[in-house]
């Protein structure tokens, strides 16, 4: 299935999806790196240590 | 009198019977019964009762006429007073021998050179076998010639790295005697082990290379791929081996505080440097061996108008380019490893090479590096005209060249500027108030870390633009891809502006390893979403051999700036010992005990690229002629003549 076939709106939609999905995933990886050294972060990533 | 010429006749006469008859054959049943009995002798080592060392051993002491009473037996005496462990030997001036040139000139010359060139023949044979593998499972026979045409020019390689390697044992010996003396000391057997594995990858190279054509089909392929294996494991173990020297001259491990050899081969070797030097090189020299071979293709691109032919060596180079670029890509995080290890082991060393004279040296590879990737994705945007599916993407080529650019210039930003009063005077200043931000590490993690980014986008527009994705979630995966892009580079940024320059140092250490995982994400995931989405996907038509001549230059430029980088970064590593032959042990008291300037250290780097790559031109030639063949001349009616 192209992009077209998808539909525009339908294809906004999945990537606005996609985005939330690796926002989420890239602050779960900026807390695990971060900690895995010894240097935790808080919620809003400043650092907590 | 009978003269050694009438005797040695007179024994061809008559003689092979003469010597096994009866008055001629007790001189050798004499020699057989007495080897006969000294073989139980030797087997047990003693003749008398004795050991062998006592037997060697010197009389002792004699003892005088009313004097303290010897020892009883030697042996004892021995075993009482233990020798202390021989410290490292520390050489005066007078103890190095003079040549009338500088000693440390002709070994930096001959051992970048034969660096090198190891580089290059332990590579080749890595990704060959990868490629012939790939022959097999694709059953592709391309593949399989494409490997052994690089064969080929690592077998000439092969050789001139043997040459050279002799003679930098040679003028190591000669001209480092006591360091090369207490080197030995150290690795005592492992270096017959190391001569040891020349033969045994010799053996391999050659019937790998050599039976080829024998052992192409079936089983007997595996006998061959099995061949190739064993030789990168005798390659490897040379590079590991040799490997150790050179971490042991930067943190020696098995030796006491004086160079006294306390621990075994093993400790000796297995140094806190050693691996991250190991893995360094692995990368390094498969990205090297690449850029080498793809300049090979590109020379018989250019110098053939045969379009079969034409489009063989465009798809070699495009190999080769693949092999250098992807094995480039990790490069930097190893070297971060290195690195990071220099600095745990001392902080000395680190300073030295990273912020002290040697920290020039790094805005020259920035330079380097710069030019590595440029050339590496101006090759892959003008490879993109082989195929029609490539106008999808060439509007991201504009972005991507942009991106490379600012980092580029961003890398090789200094911290500190060479500048004369009046210029400081007028900047107000050594740092320049917006450029100076720009010449510490936070700003170049970034920089680094978004073109290694960029780079494998061009990869990867590059190896879409033949296909079209059939799967009904390609809209998804895209969706996907381009999130990954987007927020991994956000990222990137993020970490390095946030906790690089309003946080503390060690939140500004850490997050370079955070900017290293982002991109290590995007790539990754790049690979996994295209692995899947593009299975089965069409092909659209792809025209080997129809890329622009200047694509490649790309390929020579790949290679010139891969030798150069090695013989920069190979000189850091090596400078960072100062004025020691083996780090805080023994002393270097040569004359040339000291950093040189940077101008005379980039004099001799250029020397040696110089130097590889009239070396690399003659191995293409040999390469190229050894497929030649001198056409018969036409009969003339004169006897012999077509002989």
């Amino acid at each position: 299935m192209t992009g077209k076939a998808m539909g525009k709106g339908t294809l906004l939609a999945a990537f606005l999806l996609a985005f939330v999905v690796v926002v989420l995933f890239f602050y779960g990886l900026d807390h695990l790196v971060m900690g895995i050294q010894g240097l935790p972060l808080n919620p809003d990533l400043s650092p907590a240590g | 009198m009978m003269g050694p010429g009438r005797g040695y006749r007179r024994m061809g006469r008559a003689g092979r019977g003469s010597v096994w008859s009866a008055g001629g054959r007790w001189p050798y049943l004499l020699l057989a019964l007495m080897l006969l009995a000294a073989v139980p002798a030797m087997a047990a080592g003693t003749t008398d009762g004795l050991s062998v060392e006592e037997r060697i051993a010197p009389i002792g002491r004699v003892q005088v006429e009313g004097g303290p009473e010897v020892a009883p037996s030697f042996g004892e005496a021995v075993r009482a007073e233990p020798e202390p462990p021989l410290a490292a030997p520390q050489p005066q001036r007078k103890d190095y021998p003079d040549i009338g040139i500088s000693s440390r000139a002709v070994v930096w010359v001959v051992a970048q050179m034969h660096l090198f060139f190891g580089a290059l023949v332990l590579a080749v044979p890595l990704f060959v076998l990868v490629i012939e593998l790939t022959g097999v499972l694709t059953r592709d026979e391309r593949y399989d010639d494409m490997a052994h045409e690089f064969m080929k020019i690592s077998l000439v390689g092969f050789s001139i790295t043997a040459i050279i390697g002799g003679t930098l044992a040679l003028a190591l010996f000669m001209l480092y005697p006591d360091f090369m003396a207490y080197m030995m000391r150290v690795f005592r057997v492992q270096w017959l082990w190391y001569a040891l594995l020349f033969f045994v990858e010799s053996f391999f190279l050659y019937t790998y290379y050599y039976g080829w054509n024998a052992l192409r089909y079936g089983n007997r392929k595996w006998v061959h791929l099995t061949l190739g294996l064993l030789l990168n494991g005798a390659g490897m173990t040379i590079m590991v081996l040799a490997n150790s020297w050179a971490t042991f001259m930067m943190a020696p491990s098995g030796v006491s505080e004086t160079g006294a050899v306390t621990g075994t081969v093993w400790e000796a070797m297995k140094g806190p440097l050693w691996n991250p030097i190991n893995l360094h090189r692995f990368i390094a020299n498969i990205g090297f061996g690449g850029a080498v071979v793809g300049a090979y293709a590109a020379f018989k691109f250019l110098s053939t108008r045969d379009p079969k032919l034409r489009a063989h060596y465009d798809w070699m180079g495009y190999t080769s380019n693949f092999i250098a670029i992807l094995a480039f890509l990790p490069l930097p995080f190893a070297g971060y490893w290195l690195m990071a290890e220099i600095y745990a082991y001392s902080q000395q060393m680190g300073i030295t090479a990273m912020g002290g004279i040697l920290a020039w040296l790094f805005i020259v590879q920035a330079v380097l590096i710069g030019t590595i990737l440029l050339a590496g994705n101006f090759y892959l945007w003008s490879g993109m005209s082989r195929t029609e599916g490539s106008v999808r993407y060439q509007w991201l080529v504009k972005y991507i060249a942009a991106i490379l650019v600012i980092c580029f210039l961003t890398w090789m930003t200094p911290h500190t500027l060479i500048l004369s009063a009046k210029e400081i005077a007028t900047l107000g200043g050594s740092h320049h108030r917006i450029l100076g931000p720009l010449g510490i590490m936070p700003a170049k993690n970034i920089a680094v870390n978004l073109m290694l980014v960029v780079t494998f986008l061009s990869f990867q527009i590059y190896r879409r633009s033949d296909k079209v994705a059939t799967v009904s979630w390609a809209p998804v995966g895209n969706a996907f891809m381009v999130a990954i892009y987007i927020v991994a580079m956000a990222n990137i940024v993020f970490a390095g502006v946030y906790y690089g320059y309003f946080t503390n140092t060690v939140y500004k250490v850490g997050s370079s390893v955070l900017q290293v995982a982002s991109t290590l994400v995007v790539i990754v995931s790049g690979l996994t979403i295209d692995g899947f989405m593009y299975k089965g996907a069409k092909k659209l038509p792809s025209h080997w051999g129809r890329v622009s001549n200047r694509s490649q230059y790309a390929l020579f430029a790949l290679p010139i700036a891969f030798t150069w980088l090695m013989g920069l970064m190979g000189y850091v590593r090596s400078s960072v010992k100062t004025y020691w032959h083996v780090y805080t042990i023994m002393k270097d008291n040569s004359p040339d005990n000291f950093i040189p300037t940077i101008g005379y250290a980039g004099n001799m780097i250029t020397l040696v690229t110089v130097l590889f790559v009239l070396f690399v031109l003659f191995m293409f030639w040999i390469a190229n002629l050894s497929g030649t063949r001198q056409p018969r001349p036409a009969a003339t009616g004169v006897e012999g003549g077509a002989t």
